[in-house]
Formats: C-alpha cells, sequence, structure tokens
C-alpha cells in the first residue's frame, strides 16, 4: 500500500530519540521533582523522608536565594542589551559593501570566543585580571590608572564577570543578526537608501522586520544561558568575594554537590526552570507577535 | 588519654595475633599479597605533592605484590563531592582519601571499615605496624573517629609560618614573631609599603576561608566553632576577639585578600611581595624551588605564632582506609597498600619524594631535621595541635559553607564581627539541630 508506513518502521526511527530524550532529560527531571519534595541529602541518605513543598516553601522564603536570583537578572538586564547592541553594531559594519577578505577574517575571529570553552574563558579571566600580574591592568597602566582589584572587590568583580560575558557573547549575537541582515531583499534596502539618507530610518523600517526572529533567538538563548551560568564563574570567581558573583546556578551548585543537600537544590532548580520558561513564552509572545504583524 | 588506649590495644592485638599465627620475621609483602595478585584496587589521589611522591613509590609495591593501584587524579576542591557520589551509588573505589573534616562523615555512613578488621589478620598486618609510631594527634585526628581508627595518615599537614627571612633582617628584625599581637603591631608596621605586605591570610570563599583563615583566627585567642553543648561559641569574647583582631590585621596585607588561595598567597611570598604568611607544611616544596621561588635563599620557617590561648596552628591532612564497598579481596589489598604506604621503612623515602609522613621515627633520624629545614617546626606544631580544629562531624560540609560566606562577608565589612558570628551561629545550630545533636540522637562527637 502506497504511502502507508508501518508503526514498527516508525518506532524504528523515532524510538532512539524518544529512548535518549526520555533517559537524558526527561528521567533526571523526573528525579528532581522527586528529590525535591524530600529531606533527600546525599551524605544521609538513611534519613530521607518525605517533607512535601518544604523545600519550596523554604527557596521561596531565602533571602539567600532571591539575593542570588536578583543578581542573576542584575546580569542579564546589564549584558543582553549591551551584546545586542555590540553586536548589531558588528553586523551593520560587516554588511556594508566591499572590503571582503577583512569581513571573511572578522567573521571568522568572531567565531573564537563562542568556541572557547566556558570554564576556560574564567580561567583566563583569573590571570588576566589579576590585580598584580594581570594583563588589563598592564593595559589601563599605560593610561596611566591606578591598578584596579578586579577579583577582590565585590563591584570590581562583578564587573568583570559581565565583561567577559560580553566578550564572549557578543560576537554570537553579530553572527547571528548578520545572517538577518543578509535575508533583507537588496532591492528593497536599496530603494530604502535612495529614498533617505538616514541610516536609522533603514535600520527601524526595513532592516530590523527581518531581524527580529534573530533578536528573539538570541533574547531566548542568552536568557537562558545567562541563568545558568555557571562554568566561567565558578573559574574565575567561585562566586566570590564574599556572595558578589554567586549567581543563581552556582548557588545551586554550591547546595547541591558542596553541602549535598539534592532536595533544596532540585527544588532551587525546578523554581529557576519555571522562571525560564516564563520568560521565553514572554519574548517569543511579545516579539514573534511582532514579527507576524 | 582514651585514645592512646585504644592504639595501644590495637598494637598489642596486632602483635598478639602475629605472634601466635606465625613467627615476626616471616611476614613479608610478597607472601601477604600473593592471594591478591592480580587485584585492581581504585584510589584517588589529589593533585598534591604528596600525592607525586606516591606515585612514583607505586611501581616497587606493583612489582612485589603484583596488585594494580589505578589512581583517579582530582584537585581538592572536587574529591569529596567525587567520592560521596562513589560511595552513595556503590562505586569502584577501594580506598577512601579522607581529609581529616571528612573522617565523621564518612565512618558515620559506613563507607570506611575500621582498621581492626585488618590489623587483627596477621596475614594481613605487617608486624612492624607500630601504630605508636604515628604522632599521636595527627592520627587521631585524621583516621579517628568517636574512639576508632578507621584511616592511617598519609598526606600531612601542620600550619606554618614561612617568613622572608631577608625581608625582616632588612627590616631590623633578627627572628620571626613569636606572637600574633607581635606580628601586627610590631612587624606589620615596619614590613607594610612600597607594595610590600607584611603578611597575607589566605581568605578565598572555599575551604581556604573557613579551615585557613576563620579558623586560624579562633583557636589561638581561646575561641572555637562550638562549646561543650554544641552550641555557637562564636560571639564568647575570646572568638570575637580573634574575629576583629583578624579585621585589624588586614590592613597589613594586600588587597583583596578574600580572593586570594593557597596558590596566590604561597606565590605573594615567593616573589617577595609578602614577608610572612601562614601556609600548610607542603608548601614547603613550592618555596624552596627556583622555578617557582625568588626566595629560596631567603626562605625561613618557624611554628605558627602564638595567640592568648597558645600556639594552636592550623591542622589538615588525609589519611587512607579501606572502604566498605570493596569486596574481600580489595579490601584486603587495598589494606596491604594503605600499610605499605605509610609504613615506617618507607617513610624517608617518601619524604625524599616530597610527601610529609606521620612517623615519629622518621624525623630523628640523623641529619632529617637538618635537610628539611622546615621539620623542627612540623614536629613542634604537631604537639600543639587541637583536632576539632575544623569539626570532623558529618554536617562539616553544610557548615563549612555557612562560614565561607559569613566568614568572608565579615572580613569584607559587609557585617560586623558580632553580626556574622550571630547569623553563622544560628545557621550552624540549626544545622546540628536537624542532625539530631540536641535531641540527644546523636553523641556530642567532633
Amino acid at each position: 500500500m502506497k504511502g502507508k508506513v508501518r508503526r514498527r518502521t516508525i518506532f524504528a526511527f523515532l524510538g532512539p530519540a524518544i529512548v535518549s530524550l526520555a533517559v537524558i532529560g526527561i528521567a533526571p527531571l523526573l528525579f528532581a521533582a522527586y528529590t525535591s519534595l524530600h529531606n533527600y541529602n546525599l551524605t544521609k541518605l538513611r534519613k530521607v523522608k518525605f517533607i512535601g513543598l518544604d523545600n519550596f516553601t523554604f527557596v521561596l522564603t531565602d533571602p539567600v536565594f532571591w539575593d542570588a536570583m536578583q543578581r542573576t537578572f542584575s546580569l542579564l538586564v546589564i549584558v543582553l542589551p549591551l551584546q545586542l547592541l555590540i553586536g548589531l553594531g558588528i553586523a551593520l559594519l560587516l554588511h556594508q559593501p566591499g572590503i571582503g577578505l577583512l569581513k571573511t577574517l572578522t567573521r571568522l575571529s568572531l567565531v573564537v570566543p563562542m568556541a572557547t570553552t566556558y570554564s576556560v574563558v574564567g580561567l583566563l579571566g583569573q590571570v588576566m585580571f589579576n590585580i598584580k600580574y594581570g594583563v588589563v591592568n598592564q593595559l589601563i597602566g599605560f593610561i596611566g590608572i591606578e591598578p584596579v582589584n578586579w577579583i577582590g572587590d565585590p563591584e570590581n568583580a562583578f564587573i568583570a564577570v559581565a565583561f567577559w560575558d560580553v566578550w564572549q557573547w557578543a560576537p554570537f549575537c553579530a553572527l547571528v543578526l548578520l545572517a538577518g541582515l543578509t535575508t533583507v531583499p537588496s532591492e528593497i534596502e536599496e530603494a530604502a537608501r535612495l529614498e533617505t539618507p538616514s541610516w536609522w530610518i533603514v535600520l527601524r523600517h526595513v532592516q530590523l522586520p527581518y531581524l527580529i526572529p534573530g533578536i528573539t533567538a538570541i533574547l531566548i538563548l542568552r536568557t537562558a544561558d545567562t541563568l545558568k551560568l555557571f562554568d566561567m564563574v565558578f573559574t574565575m570567581t567561585r562566586g566570590g568575594p564574599g556572595s558578589a558573583t554567586e549567581f543563581v546556578s552556582l548557588m545551586i551548585q554550591r547546595i547541591g554537590f558542596r553541602a549535598f543537600d539534592q532536595g533544596l537544590a532540585s527544588a532551587q532548580a525546578l523554581i529557576l526552570l519555571v522562571v525560564t520558561i516564563v520568560l521565553s513564552q514572554l519574548y517569543i509572545r511579545y516579539f514573534y507577535k511582532e514579527v507576524q504583524q | 588519654m582514651k585514645f592512646t588506649k585504644i592504639l595501644k590495644k590495637l598494637a598489642l592485638a596486632a602483635g598478639l595475633a602475629a605472634g601466635l599465627a606465625q613467627p615476626v620475621s616471616a611476614w613479608t609483602l610478597e607472601e601477604a599479597a600473593k592471594p591478591y595478585a592480580g587485584t585492581t584496587i581504585d584510589v584517588v589521589f589529589l593533585l598534591r605533592p604528596g600525592y607525586e611522591a606516591a606515585e612514583k613509590m607505586l611501581p616497587e609495591f606493583e612489582s612485589k605484590t603484583g596488585i594494580k593501584v589505578n589512581i583517579i587524579k582530582h584537585p581538592y576542591e572536587n574529591a569529596l563531592g567525587e567520592q560521596v557520589r562513589d560511595f552513595v551509588a556503590g562505586g569502584d573505589l577501594d580506598i577512601a582519601l579522607i581529609d581529616l573534616v571528612w573522617i565523621g562523615n564518612f565512618a558515620e555512613n559506613g563507607w570506611i571499615e575500621p582498621i581492626d578488621k585488618f590489623t587483627s589478620n596477621p596475614e594481613l598486618t605487617d608486624p612492624n605496624l607500630d601504630l605508636d609510631d604515628f604522632f599521636p594527634l595527627v592520627i587521631n585526628a585524621f583516621g579517628g573517629w568517636n574512639g576508632t581508627i578507621y584511616g592511617l595518615p598519609f598526606d600531612n599537614y601542620s600550619g606554618l609560618l614561612f617568613y622572608n627571612r631577608c625581608m625582616l633582617e632588612e627590616a631590623g628584625f633578627t627572628g620571626p614573631p613569636e606572637s600574633w599581637t607581635e606580628l601586627m603591631y610590631v612587624y606589620g608596621p615596619r614590613l607594610t609599603g612600597d607594595g610590600k605586605y607584611a603578611y597575607a591570610l589566605q581568605s578565598k570563599r572555599n575551604e581556604t576561608q573557613s579551615a585557613d583563615s576563620f579558623a586560624r583566627m579562633l583557636w589561638p585567642f581561646g575561641g572555637s566553632f562550638l562549646d561543650e553543648n554544641f552550641r555557637s561559641n562564636l560571639l564568647s569574647p575570646a572568638s570575637q576577639s580573634g574575629l576583629k583582631f583578624r579585621q585589624d590585621l588586614m590592613q597589613f596585607m594586600p588587597p583583596g585578600i578574600v580572593s586570594y588561595d593557597h596558590a596566590e598567597t604561597v606565590n605573594g611570598l615567593a616573589q617577595g611581595d609578602v614577608a610572612m604568611i601562614t601556609e600548610w607544611s607542603a608548601f614547603y616544596a613550592t618555596l624552596k624551588n627556583p622555578s617557582t621561588s625568588k626566595i629560596v635563599d631567603c626562605l625561613a620557617i618557624a611554628p605558627e605564632p602564638k595567640g592568648p590561648a597558645g600556639r594552636k596552628p592550623a591542622l589538615g591532612g588525609f589519611s587512607m582506609a579501606v572502604a566498605s564497598q570493596a569486596d574481600e579481596d580489595e579490601q584486603a589489598a587495598a589494606w596491604l597498600f594503605i600499610q605499605w604506604v605509610t609504613s615506617k621503612e618507607n617513610a624517608k623515602k617518601y619524604l625524599e619524594l616530597g610527601g610529609v609522613p606521620a612517623r615519629q621515627s622518621v624525623y630523628n633520624l640523623p641529619g632529617v631535621a637538618e635537610q628539611y629545614d622546615y621539620v623542627p617546626a612540623l614536629v613542634e606544631s604537631w604537639q600543639d595541635g587541637v583536632p576539632e580544629f575544623r569539626p570532623r562531624f558529618a554536617e562539616w560540609p553544610e557548615i563549612t559553607e555557612i562560614v565561607q560566606e559569613w566568614g568572608t562577608k565579615i572580613m569584607l565589612n559587609e557585617v560586623t564581627t558580632e553580626e556574622g558570628a550571630q547569623i553563622l551561629g544560628e545557621r550552624m545550630e540549626a544545622v546540628l539541630d536537624e542532625a539530631g545533636y540536641y535531641s540527644g540522637s546523636k553523641p556530642l562527637a567532633q
């Protein structure tokens, strides 16, 4: 019978993916949900007991959790617009006609920061921002600025982490937006440029609508990435000094794998998951709506 | 002392058992290991000099016994988590590497075997094991829990005062400070200035903050984490005096000291930027190596300064114990390895290769004190230490996180020493309450 695929064939093709997803994604999530409802400490497994929503109640009323959440969102609202703006600037420059070889080299070099392992970026930051031997202080020393205590001062450490995150991910935004710019029909863009000399009007009314899907993707991906930002900060500051760079994912790791309270850490992680999903839905609702209109 | 009695009994039992079974001279490692040839034992090693030393000794053990030792290397910060996960999951580790603050956790969870399981077996135990030869403080603190010995001390540290003798002499000092107050009020002002600092106290927010920084300033001033009823003692005048002293001493430390871990601190001294540090004896090799230190000829070592309550230096180190999850053959092979690598016979070799043994006899050998100039200070420190320098109960992993957080906040002046101690104490007591110390379901052992 033409066009009819046997059920066994469907399962054969879909089965591995479904099983993998279930084992790698769904099962740990269900286990996290289970542990979040229990007093589940790895070093006290003989005392595991069901405690209902106590872990969630504790997390939602714990000022340490909300402090970490606030730090995480502060980082997000600082770095995300910067990454978008810098990325857009680079994309617009690379979208200009001419100097082909230079543009190719620039595009290639943009891949380097995001191709670097997160933890290596953090280790590099630890060395480069060292107060005495770091290259950053050497560079600012050339223009007469006194050495800055980057890693040892709470505010400076936060700035250093934000700077490092922008360095690593602005190129990603640039490449996504550059791809968006290439989808603008050239005849429309040329016609617009003939109509107005203002680059802003061209950007706002001609190019931006084509960039919206890319911007939405950037917002979703970078928000999720920033909310779970861990490796770079862990190797660079380990959440310190004090709690200055202890973002929510570092706190979850600390509770779950250093204090071994997997129940509490699971509750924190599930709350973070809900926050991430809600934010993603908001982005999709507002930005996609705009592009569909 | 209860502990000494236990040790003597163990030694006597082992000796008697060995003597009854066969002549003492008959025991050899090769013979004892014959039934276990071909067995592989898994053990976690750290990326530290003592482990490199043991690794260099391994071929001899493997060729004598036919037992294969599989080393899994981790940085210190990962070692606890990796082992806990392995033991919880019934994994492959046959030997537990135990920091002294993990011993209560490992013992109470039944992850390690008491050594008398093996010392009572004359076929497995070397008649020359001589447990009394270990420094009593060290074997008690590193390997003992609640009156039972589980592990033998393997990688052993004490806090020492490493100093730049040349810098001190240039400032007019003929020797190191004897007391903490002398360090701050006499040495501090004269050694600080022009980008140089009198002292650096490693205080990064990890175990370094709680062990090397916070606890170091509690004990010499008469303070402690807990009182005899296991209530917080951090608001006591003595504890507060120590914590306030640390705040005052920061004026003679490099800026950003809360981001200093061991590497930065040792490097500060090694590069000639800092005159004095209090660090683990294990860093001697780094400071004495011309490729990592500019002050090799100026390096001098003394015991840590005294406080009003005495010297009470930082105490840290690791024992190795046989894992309960290993099968019988693996347990026997693991015991043979632990016994061999920590033996009196191998102590000199271990020392020469960069390790720090806990055998008293090796430090009495002619020439050792002269060749390793940290030895006198180390031996003196192991007379004055306190086993509960950091409480060793199972709740320490949770409590150390609280100490790290609030200890750093205190140093950053985000809270006063009193406010920090108040919150820290409340949180510490909440953990202990939940564990059952106040209801009487757990003995007050630390």
